[in-house]
């Protein structure tokens, strides 16, 4: 039998600041599979993003274990989270944080950089590929300031994609857009998990969570709820749901 | 990370503004351009030192009377301790080849309604031998216009130039005191010797000099060691000191009526210079290099506040600790560097034009640049790229992603 892509039995996270101690996550218990898509829902201070954060190895966990295709996490060094994020796993954040007075194409080349297998002529043509599954090759040669919040936003999922990672995390990714295009990038992401792409997306709105296969619900820190096998909704072409 | 996509993300980190990475700059630029121009023109004047000194020749010596003056420039008739007695015996020295007196004679020159005052100087044959002078036209002082007292005078090349500017000087007469000399030659020109210069001077027999002047006293003797300078020395000093009955065992230059300098002295007079400008260019790099490089570390510091959060995104997308520090540091190092390169040619440039301008008043200065120095302010600004671009790589390397990508 095959190992979960994330798998963490009592995970548990807390946090210590001048000798006082705040628990954010209690007793996490959770498989996600690959190819799934999940969305992590929960009012702000739930402890959702500090979850994200702690399954994308941006943070680690206080007890309890987290396993990563199979392989406990917790003797992992900074180098070692360092290379997972630069190989397996990318982010979609809510500010974008696209580089200013940066290219389309160079921000999505960014991450190719601290890649340690990716040959320095692949390069370019990932980076165009991921821009083209996103639908900004006739932006490509655009900074950052030149495109809309949506386009942004597609260009942030391109630099996510080129990687080709295991998982890809997106936190509040609609948060700083107009509905359209929100529902523009869902309909993206929505894509690259019908391509096979597994994908977790932390928001505290339910239109947005809709879009994934299967809902978590986290209050105070714990999971209060678990859908799977959502009926999502669906965004066409158009960004109209259907 | 790669090291060439490490110093390609830094150049593009110092070139998104120009403007300020230029004023970040500045200090290394003022400073490597101060030590390379300062050490160039160290360099072209050691050169004219040192064109003089060689144009003693190794082995030349010079006897002056008096002592505690501030340089042979202050020794001028008056001083009466070097007698014509003193000469002949100086002359029977083993460790001495040549030996030629001097006397100065204070007199008017006039040409025609040119006036002036060179030094008039009284010279025997030997003396155009021990400094190396050579006429550019006509004939040099012999042994006959000294024996034979003849009102005969050499021109030094400024001399020439102020009274007969183009002309022909030879057979001319030119008045010196209440005496007319006829012009035999003039000499090429040698600039400064013993920090006397050379050039602005009429050189007539000694003997002749001897009678204008009355003078029982000489002004100056020169001479041409046979062999080592030590034992000249200590010859020259012993003979005198017994012949002026000065008891000095303890061999203090400084109780003893007359001066003893060669060329090897001038040389390592040059030598204790060259060492003098040598760390004073050095405290004059560290000091700018020291305020340069805390202008830059503390642009470093805002560079990293301001870009807080691309470095949580760096981290987030797979940046390690090393890839950060690596990339603000060549950051440093590359303005620094860019800094050294400017200040070096601006220094060159400066050195330059400098040499231009006293070309025309000391005719054997000439621009030279000292590579060593470029070399050693260069390397020294690449350091203080590194060492004061540390602490604000460091500060970037160890930001937490999460908070750094949250940072506002």
């Amino acid at each position: 039998m095959t190992a979960s892509l994330i798998q963490t039995i009592a995970l548990y996270k807390s946090y210590e600041n001048d000798g006082v101690v705040t628990p954010v996550l209690f007793d996490i218990n959770l498989k996600i599979e690959k190819g799934e898509f999940v969305a992590i829902m929960g009012p702000s201070g739930s402890g959702k993003s500090t979850l994200m954060h702690i399954l994308g190895f941006l943070d680690t966990h206080s007890s309890g274990e987290y396993l990563f295709q199979g392989q406990s996490t917790g003797v992992f060094e900074d180098d070692d989270l360092a290379r997972i994020r630069a190989t397996r796993v990318s982010f979609v954040f809510q500010a974008f944080n696209l580089l200013p007075r940066t290219t389309v194409l160079e921000n999505v080349m960014l991450p190719l950089l601290y890649h340690p297998s990716i040959a320095l002529h692949d390069r370019e043509t990932l980076a165009l590929k991921a821009v083209a599954t996103v639908g900004l090759t006739d932006r490509k040669n655009y900074v950052s300031s030149q495109l809309s919040g949506g386009q942004k936003q597609r260009a942030a999922i391109a630099r996510a994609l080129v990687t080709n990672p295991d998982v890809i995390f997106a936190d509040e990714p609609t948060g700083n857009l107009d509905s359209a295009s929100g529902i523009a990038v869902m309909e993206a992401l929505q894509k690259l998990n019908d391509d096979g792409h597994t994908i977790i997306l932390v928001t505290h709105e339910q239109a947005t969570a809709e879009h994934a296969r299967r809902i978590l619900h986290i209050r105070d820190g714990r999971i209060d709820a678990d859908m799977k096998d959502f009926k999502r909704v669906i965004v066409n072409g158009n960004g109209r749901l259907k | 990370m790669l090291l060439r996509d490490t110093f390609k993300t830094a150049f593009k980190g110092v070139t998104v503004n120009i403007n300020r990475s230029l004023l970040t700059m500045l200090g290394i630029i003022i400073g490597v351009g101060s030590v390379v121009a300062v050490s160039s023109v160290g360099k072209s004047m050691e050169g004219v030192i040192l064109s003089q000194i060689s144009s003693l020749g190794p082995k030349s010596m010079a006897i002056f009377p008096g002592q505690e003056q501030a340089g042979p420039q202050g020794v001028t008739t008056g001083f009466d301790s070097l007698t014509f007695e003193d000469l002949n015996e100086l002359k029977k020295l083993k460790s001495i080849m040549t030996v030629a007196p001097v006397i100065f004679v204070q007199a008017d020159t006039s040409y025609g309604r040119e006036e002036g005052s060179p030094r008039i100087v009284g010279v025997t044959p030997e003396f155009f031998e021990n400094q190396k002078l050579s006429a550019s036209t006509g004939r040099l002082i012999d042994e006959e216009d000294v024996t034979g007292a003849k009102a005969v005078a050499v021109l030094g090349s400024d001399a020439l130039d102020k009274f007969f500017g183009s002309q022909d000087p030879l057979g001319k007469r030119i008045k010196i005191g209440e005496t007319y000399y006829t012009i035999i030659g003039a000499m090429d020109p040698v600039g400064s010797q013993f920090g006397q210069n050379v050039d602005d001077r009429i050189l007539i027999p000694f003997s002749v000099a001897k009678n204008v002047s009355s003078q029982r006293y000489l002004n100056l003797i020169t001479l041409q060691t046979a062999g080592s300078f030590d034992l000249a020395f200590d010859e020259i000093r012993m003979l005198l000191r017994y012949r002026h009955g000065i008891s000095n065992p303890e061999n203090d230059e400084k109780k003893d009526d007359f001066m003893v300098h060669s060329s090897e002295q001038a040389n390592q007079i040059l030598g204790s210079v060259s060492l003098g400008l040598t760390m004073f260019i050095t405290t004059v790099a560290a000091i700018s290099l020291i305020v340069g490089g805390i202008g830059i570390m503390n642009i470093m510091l805002v560079t990293v506040a301001e870009r807080t959060q691309e470095i949580g995104l760096r981290k987030a997308i797979g940046g390690r600790r090393r890839d950060i520090l690596l990339q603000f540091l060549a950051e440093s190092v590359l303005l620094t560097v860019i800094g050294g390169l400017i200040g070096i040619v601006a220094g060159v440039i400066f050195a330059f034009f400098i040499a231009e301008i006293v070309e025309l008043y000391l005719g054997s200065y000439r621009f030279a640049v000292s590579v060593q120095s470029m070399a050693v302010a260069f390397i020294m600004a690449t350091a203080t790229g590194i060492i004061f671009g540390l602490s604000p790589a460091r500060t970037a390397a160890n930001l937490h992603p999460i908070e750094a990508l949250r940072y506002e």
